[in-house]
């Protein structure tokens, strides 16, 4: 979710419609919104609004420092996580 | 360009999510709303198309609302609701004349185990008991009458007056087991 932020602020559908197609895991594309309140909560990520061409003004997510330095560790992390697997797994493999 | 019965769809749907969240605090309720509404704005502009068939598409795919709230919060019901020692002691005291009448009422105010509204009303119905009661009390002191229906209301009152307050209190605490 805040990895979908990395590339600057997004409005509510817009956000959640790619989250749903990336992960093949949300069913519910509603639940999403709860899961943005908890990170703005932890302020992970702030919401402004913005005109839109077509339509009313529309809420935009955006990452804040926080969020960011949030995403780096996860992705670091992950990265060590996905490395220590690789090695187990070329292990067996070898 | 929105038909009526699109229309009406959308506003069970925003309703259902409403009534799903009322365990929700109330700014949490009121933004969560706002933003699903939006979305479902969103999602019809984005198709161009806001007929019965692209409005049923839409709230397919944002899932069932109670499901949403669950994402939210939980709903507490289980936490919240204990039927505990305290609860029953309330029943029963409240059945005992007078001075069961009023700690039962404050055992009842204390309880967790029933809404605010559940309390009001349990806690009236037992007024209704405490309240002629001493106004029966204080006018016989006075009066020192021996009518039989005077004798026969301050009885009743007397055995009875507690039970339609402890019935209620009981029935709402089983509803909800």
């Amino acid at each position: 979710m805040l990895a979908l932020l990395r590339g600057g602020p997004r409005y509510g559908f817009e956000l959640v419609r790619e989250l749903s197609d990336v992960d093949g895991l949300v069913t519910s594309e509603g639940t999403i919104y709860p899961l943005l309140t908890r990170l703005r909560k932890e302020q992970l990520v702030t919401t402004f609004w913005r005109e839109s061409e077509s339509g009313p003004p529309r809420r935009y997510y955006e990452l804040t420092d926080a969020g960011r330095e949030a995403l780096d560790d996860f992705a670091k992390e992950w990265a060590r996580f996905r490395d220590s697997v690789d090695t187990v797994l070329t292990k067996e493999e070898g | 360009m929105t038909t009526m019965q699109a229309e009406r769809l959308v506003d069970d749907y925003l309703s259902r999510l409403e009534e799903a969240a009322a365990h929700l605090q109330r700014s949490r309720r009121t933004e969560l709303i706002a933003e699903i509404r939006e979305h479902i704005e969103a999602a019809l502009r984005e198709e161009d198309a806001a007929g019965e068939v692209a409005v049923r598409n839409v709230l397919e795919r944002l899932g069932p609302p109670e499901e949403i709230v669950e994402a939210a919060e939980p709903a507490p019901e289980a936490e919240q609701r204990p039927t505990g020692k305290l609860e029953v002691a309330a029943m029963i005291t409240l059945v005992v004349p007078f001075i069961g009448w009023l700690f039962g009422i404050a055992m009842v105010l204390i309880s967790k185990a029933w809404s605010n509204r559940e309390k009001t009303i349990g806690t009236a119905l037992a007024l209704l008991a405490v309240v002629p009661f001493l106004i029966l009390a204080i006018v016989d002191s006075y009066t020192e009458s021996t009518s039989t229906t005077f004798e026969t209301i301050f009885f009743v009152l007397w055995v009875i007056g507690g039970l339609p307050s402890a019935v209620y209190l009981g029935l709402r605490l089983r509803r909800d087991d």
